[in-house]
């Protein structure tokens, strides 16, 4: 048993818990043997989406990985070409899969098995109400980010005094034209959300890892919003922020920056330690460290009275205020915390409170 | 809650129910919608729409519309009906003249302006009467859409997953927008429960008439033995308020989320973005898990809970505002039986208004045959209201 690797070990235990006392038992050996497993889904063809969802929350409980349940029936949708269970019409959870639906299902569950996250497996999630290609290592976005653009929409709607937003299936009315800096887009869900919700604006997107810029390219391919954006690789700690003004200065900055504490990395679930590229997520001793590049960034990019919202840790939003009070030369002060939907301290609203040459120009040339 | 908890008692109250085919002819033609309430004197026999001449026909409507053209109505309205009134003096001194003229030429002549004049009063009337209809509040709204399978256990969960395909493609066919909000399907491919949204031109003004008990009567599927069973399953209505008309105070919600509540964040990927929402001082929940994205489900189950309660609020005002009126469409209206779907008579009955239709599986397709269905509903309940009007209007003047 020690010489097995960690996962396929947890597979072989979890069966043997599952299948105790049910002697010869086909399935001991599916897992373990794909084609065995083939073999007996075929023997019995009929099985229904909710008789896979059942059979495969077993084994995946069985592994000890978590959301059995819920990674079970979002892999069974998604052959079946829904997004979730409950959107399956009630004739397509009573009629029999065929044997290559079952095949799929079986090879997206074998990654599950092996802790790799349902977005990864799927290659797509949704944000908003944009559908995004997943693709490993580049992060997956947390359902509080979608609160930080609700922020910024919030915001983009209070400056112009009238809904310029396209909420819902109303008609947008076209009032200004925003420019909006994301650092650290990821799979480009902030900025390609925002895109489509403010029909006027136009969003710079960066990111340090060439993965990332890619996977944003293909998403503002995919949903057609390329002609709005510019996606750069661009790294905060290191660029000229020249090249981040094709349209001059920008009226708000946004990011979900890495701002975990380094010291808490460890703690991780595997899903996050084994595929997600952690550049994304380790923020440094304090989880401060992007933030701080960020912030000492703004003044030069933002417009006079433009905002920064940023995604922080609970513990950061005094972390900020105290450093932003010993940095007064950077002319930003926190104007607003917002708490995500637990009620914890989330995201800042940092503004730009006055005009004034770039003071870092020389630091970051 | 509440209210669904209604509509399930009301359902298991029709397994006592009569047999169906409750003669609805003869009934009196001002009750024809009135369900809910105690029988009404009879006072004509009606099968559908009695049309505009019955109507215009009718002595209390002509001193109605005297007094409405004597300064009570708008002016847009009193204009309509004075040139109603000019139009059928013209219409008349036409005749006469058609009738005691020699000249071909001339009879000829009159004989067209006869017709262009019955057109034109024909529009006039249509007018006058969609203006004496008052609108209501709700008329344009958007709506949710619940349904629930009743008596009759698998079979019902069949029937009500057909329903909701039918009401699904009827949105389709009228342009409207159709979003599912919930689905709760039972194992052999029925339909527990669900609750979808529809939204577009007037939905809620034809939706309106939808809600209520919906009997069907057929072998089942999983009946081995040949036998007709007869089920239900409920249907309920309730307007999407606007912003305006529900005001709710964010301090009233509890927002559940089944996301892992330790750091949050980055530190956690789980992909469960299951939403429920409580409101606290009503204990009204509602729930969403259609969707991938967290704030979706939000949002929905946000528009689910504010449906409900608009209803229960609209429900409160429509009791204090007309205690003694009969058209409580799309409130009282969901625990009666309103329609039957027999099967091996290959019919679907409208009890409100005794109409029946022929051909199940078309008028389940949710295309014109249903669309009929409702329209003659709506001219009924306008008629209704009318006829409503005019009588308080008797009253008022007789006291």
């Amino acid at each position: 048993m020690r010489l097995l690797t960690s996962p396929l070990r947890r597979m072989l235990l979890g069966l043997l818990n599952l299948y105790e006392g049910e002697g010869g038992s086909p399935a001991k050996c599916c897992v373990l043997n794909p084609h065995r497993l083939l073999r007996k889904q075929n023997f019995s063809a009929k099985m229904t989406a909710t008789e896979l969802v059942s059979y495969w929350r077993g084994v995946f409980e069985a592994n000890g990985i978590p959301e059995a349940q819920e990674s079970s029936e979002y892999i069974v949708s998604y052959v079946l070409g829904a997004k979730t269970f409950h959107s399956l019409g009630a004739g397509s959870l009573s009629t029999p899969l065929t044997l290559e639906q079952q095949q799929q299902i079986q090879k997206l569950s074998t990654k599950r098995l092996q802790r790799m996250p349902v977005q990864y497996i799927l290659g797509e999630w949704d944000f908003w109400e944009l559908t995004l290609k997943m693709r490993p290592p580049v992060f997956i976005p947390r359902p509080e980010t979608e609160d930080l653009v609700s922020l910024v929409l919030e915001e983009e709607i209070q400056r112009n005094g009238s809904p310029a937003v396209n909420v819902g299936h109303q008609c947008p009315t076209v009032v200004s034209h925003p420019v909006i800096l994301e650092i650290g887009c990821g799979s480009g869900a902030i900025a390609l959300s925002l895109l489509s919700k403010l029909p006027t604006s136009r969003v710079i997107a960066v990111d340090k890892e060439e993965a990332a810029v890619n996977l944003t390219r293909e998403n503002a391919q995919r949903l057609q919003l390329q002609d709005r954006i510019r996606i750069l690789r661009y790294n905060v700690s290191s660029g000229s922020w020249e090249q981040l003004l094709p349209w001059g200065p920008v009226d708000t900055i946004v990011s979900n920056p890495p701002y975990v504490f380094h010291g808490d990395m460890t703690h991780l679930a595997e899903e996050i330690l084994s595929y997600e590229d952690l550049g994304a997520l380790d923020g440094g001793n304090d989880g401060m460290t992007v933030i701080k590049k960020i912030l000492a960034l703004a003044p030069c990019i933002l417009k006079d009275h433009g905002s920064v919202f940023l995604e922080v840790d609970p513990r950061h939003p005094e972390m900020v205020e105290n450093w932003l009070q010993s940095h007064p030369d950077l002319s930003l002060s926190v104007s607003a915390i917002h708490k995500d939907f637990f009620g914890k301290p989330r995201f800042l609203h940092i503004q730009k409170h006055k005009a004034g040459d770039c003071i870092n120009k020389n630091s970051f040339a | 809650m509440r209210l669904l908890a209604r509509t399930l008692l009301a359902g298991q109250g029709l397994r006592a129910a009569p047999p169906p085919a409750r003669s609805c002819r003869g009934a009196a033609a001002g009750a024809c919608l009135g369900w809910g309430r105690a029988a009404q004197p009879p006072r004509r026999p009606l099968s559908s729409w009695p049309g505009l001449e019955t109507l215009f026909a009718a002595p209390g409507l002509r001193r109605f519309l005297e007094e409405q053209a004597r300064g009570r109505a708008g002016p847009e309205l009193g204009a309509r009906i004075q040139r109603l009134w000019a139009k059928e003096q013209e219409l008349r001194d036409t005749q006469e003249l058609a009738r005691g003229g020699e000249n071909e030429d001339l009879q000829k002549l009159a004989e067209e302006e006869i017709v262009s004049c019955q057109e034109e009063i024909t529009e006039l009337k249509r007018q006058i009467v969609l203006h004496l209809i008052p609108s209501e509040e709700t008329d344009k709204s958007d709506l949710v859409m619940e349904v629930t399978a009743g008596v009759g256990g698998q079979e019902a969960m069949l029937f009500t997953a057909e329903i909701f395909d039918t009401y699904q493609q009827y949105a389709a066919y009228k342009n409207w927008r159709f979003e599912i909000l919930e689905y709760f399907p039972s194992e052999i491919g029925g339909l527990r429960h669900a609750a979808a949204s529809i939204a577009g031109l007037e939905a809620y003004k034809h939706m309106k008439f939808e809600g209520g008990v919906h009997r069907v009567q057929r072998v089942p599927k999983t009946e081995k033995q040949g036998r007709v069973h007869t089920s239900t399953m409920t249907i309920a209505i309730l307007p999407q308020p606007m912003e305006i008309n529900l005001i709710i105070n964010p301090k009233d919600l509890q927002i559940e989320t089944k996301r892992a509540s330790g750091a949050g964040g980055q530190h956690v990927n789980t992909t469960d973005s299951a939403v429920r929402i409580v409101h606290i001082p009503t204990g009204v929940v509602s729930e969403c898990q259609q969707e991938r994205s967290q704030i979706r489900n939000k949002e929905k189950a946000m528009q689910m809970l504010r449906a409900k309660l608009y209803s229960i609020k609209l429900e409160e005002e429509t009791r204090k505002r007309y205690n003694a009126r009969k058209i409580q469409i799309g409130t009282k209206g969901r625990s009666e039986k309103i329609r039957t779907y027999n099967f091996p008579q290959n019919r679907v009955t409208d009890h409100r208004i005794n109409r029946t239709v022929h051909h199940i599986e078309s008028f389940m397709l949710g295309e014109e045959l249903l669309d009929e269905m409702i329209t003659s509903l709506m001219e009924c309940a306008d008629y209704e209201t009318l006829m409503e009007i005019i009588s308080e209007n008797v009253k008022t003047n007789l006291t």
